[in-house]
């Protein structure tokens, strides 16, 4: 097992994400036996994009965890931002761009305020966002005095999908071509790299498998997107502008994570913080950074989730917190800190909502949902630590 | 070296750490010149790490001088000390457990593309060469360290002084967790930078260790130096008598210069 797992060097990361992957497809084919109805575009369509305001907090969050961090003012500050950016288009007639742009800038500023607590006072972050999770709900609750924001302008409500906010069939099939075409470059080019220095490289069969099977996974995704149709329009929906955001931010933060010191940078903080001092790393620096870019995730998702309710609500995103956190903690991120993929981040928000979708359809009431999230969570869990100790990876 | 530099290349004087109440290092001076080894010794609690960690930048001096070269050196950070040339391999060796060997090799002084990203390829070839250079038995290099052997791990600490062509180096205890074949690495190394004129501080408890590298000593106790002199000049027992006792040997001369 070692042996080979060394020859294909694929560390236990990603036989873990092969694992998750496969429990997706396990899942979506028994309820799919049970209610006949759940792998229909329709339904498909639909997860995709509830799973993105989640989706994209989380890719952030699974970084903020990989530094030993969490943070769980996330759904009150996305509340605060969501009313702000609704009040001022509402309340004050503002064109969406400059109310996001504000949106974003007090979300920058909830960050430093946070971060500076935790990142050079060295606050606890687990207190400092306990304190956020209630003020910032308060927050959002006073900019509009409690009071719905309704939200019409049809260009902002594009982003949050519906109807219109989506891709449309030609353009969809033709970021499906492109995103293949950059899977099979990276590879191409990353193998003539590699073997014009001489690095030991992968067997080229099993290269390949991997990124067909990338390729695949995209162009199916892309044809049953195209594939649900409204009654009322002509043409299949495509990709909703939701799941394109969190996609960007996707392929965003694992540019960061895998190209940059920063990324670089987190991961060596998560897996020794001593060591991370001591080799020159600007610690305090980081960790702020690190808050800096969750607050843009923040943002995103706030500016998303408003435009889907059309409207900014002070209840907004209530409970998100616990979403995100087991979305990264299912995925594979490690609370101990160090490890975790911005893949497996993804792999968990969609595991939720096809259990959340799933049971919807076989007609399990609330109480029922939430205990078994709940103990999938732990189950989750618990797999996490078996395997670790199996494989020998940190706990 | 042919000619003796006249100057240390390390001089801290006067030195002066407290935390708190306690007065971890007081008053202590102690130099390296070029192509020199200094051995530093003492129990545990006597100071040394201390003394090393403020060269190295980790703390901040409280008073005192450190000077580089002649020059009084300012060193607030680790990166600080990094960039006047001295180079820390510390006991815990400063390895981020989850990263691999390239990643720990340059972790805080990557290697950057032109576009500032992170430059893999020219970071694994620098990496391959050094460790190649260290211990060509080293092949493992894009595992985890934690799936390392504890003579790996040390090559990959090594390396960073080595790759980055250390001026002055901090050794402490480098040879505490090794068997015989590592400790022999070890050993040859610190010679081989010793020829190429860097100038070492070794922190051991290992009698062998200090008599067999080391040029000149100095004993630490309770965070002052009870005095240093040429390795040649003093036999063990007197050392372990000023390491236990803090009682200078009789008649021996203490020297604050290089040992020719």
């Amino acid at each position: 097992m070692m042996a080979l797992q060394n020859r294909l060097q694929v560390s236990a990361l990603d036989l873990r994400l092969s694992i998750m992957a496969a429990v997706l497809v396990a899942m979506s084919v028994a309820f799919h036996a049970v209610t006949g109805n759940f792998l229909t575009p329709e339904n498909l369509y639909n997860i995709a994009q509830q799973s993105a305001v989640v989706g994209i907090v989380a890719a952030a969050i699974g970084l903020v965890i990989v530094a030993r961090q969490i943070d769980l003012s996330v759904g009150s500050v996305m509340a605060t931002i969501g009313v702000l950016i609704a009040y001022l288009m509402y309340s004050h007639s503002w064109h969406w761009v400059p109310a996001c742009l504000a949106g974003l800038a007090l979300s920058i500023l909830i960050a430093m305020y946070q971060g500076w607590l935790i990142a050079y006072l060295g606050v606890p972050s687990f207190v400092v966002t306990l304190g956020g999770l209630m003020s910032f709900r308060g927050v959002a609750f006073l900019i509009s005095d409690g009071r719905t924001q309704p939200v019409t302008d049809a260009n902002f409500l594009l982003i949050g999908g519906g109807l219109d906010g989506a891709l449309g069939p030609t353009l969809s099939w033709a970021l499906g071509v492109a995103l293949s075409a950059l899977i099979v470059w990276n590879l191409v080019s990353r193998r003539r790299n590699a073997a014009a220095r001489g690095f030991p490289m992968r067997p080229l069969a099993f290269d390949w498998t991997l990124a067909l099977f990338f390729v695949a996974s995209t162009l199916l995704f892309v044809a049953v997107m195209n594939a649900y149709q409204l009654p009322s329009k002509e043409a299949g929906q495509g990709i909703p502008n939701p799941v394109l955001i969190w996609g960007a931010v996707v392929m965003g933060m694992a540019f960061i994570v895998n190209r940059t010191s920063f990324g670089r940078y987190v991961y060596a903080i998560g897996g020794n913080p001593e060591a991370a001092v001591l080799v020159g790393i600007p610690v305090k620096k980081v960790m702020l950074q690190l808050f800096l870019l969750l607050a843009v995730m923040v943002t995103i998702a706030a500016v998303v989730s408003v435009s889907r309710l059309n409207a900014g609500t002070s209840s907004l995103g209530s409970g998100m917190e616990l979403y995100v956190i087991a979305a990264a903690v299912i995925g594979g991120v490690a609370l101990a800190g160090g490890s975790g993929t911005v893949l497996g981040t993804v792999l968990g928000a969609l595991i939720i909502q096809f259990l959340e979708s799933g049971l919807l359809l076989m007609d399990v009431g609330i109480g029922y949902r939430m205990v078994i999230i709940g103990q999938v969570l732990i189950v989750a869990v618990v797999f996490d630590v078996v395997y670790r100790r199996a494989t020998g990876e940190r706990l | 070296m042919a000619q003796t530099p006249s100057i240390p290349l390390v001089d801290i004087q006067a030195v002066h750490k407290a935390f708190g109440g306690v007065r971890a290092v007081e008053d202590v001076s102690v130099n390296v010149y070029a192509g020199e080894v200094m051995a530093l010794l003492g129990h545990n609690g006597a100071g040394k790490s201390t003394l090393m960690k403020m060269l190295a930048g980790a703390y901040p001096i409280d008073s005192g001088v450190i000077r580089i070269n002649g020059e009084a050196a300012k060193i607030t950070s680790p990166a600080d000390s990094q960039k006047l040339g001295v180079e820390t391999i510390y006991q815990t060796l400063a390895l981020a457990d989850n990263l691999d060997s390239v990643a720990n090799l340059f972790l805080g002084r990557e290697i950057k593309t032109r576009w500032g990203t992170l430059d893999d390829y020219a970071m694994e070839t620098a990496a391959r060469e050094v460790f190649h250079n260290l211990n060509p038995n080293f092949k493992n290099i894009r595992v985890p360290v934690r799936m390392l052997s504890g003579g790996q791990r040390q090559v990959v600490a090594i390396s960073r002084a080595v790759y980055f062509k250390a001026r002055a180096l901090i050794m402490d205890e480098p040879c505490a967790a090794l068997g015989p074949e590592e400790t022999r690495m070890v050993h040859n190394l610190v010679r081989k930078l010793k020829a190429a004129g860097v100038g070492i501080f070794l922190i051991s408890h290992d009698m062998p260790d200090v008599f067999g590298l080391s040029d000149r000593l100095c004993v630490m106790k309770n965070g002052k130096t009870v005095g240093t002199y040429r390795t040649a000049d003093v036999t063990e027992d007197e050392v372990l008598g000023m390491i236990i006792a803090g009682k200078k040997p009789e008649g021996k001369p203490e020297t604050g210069r290089m040992a020719q």
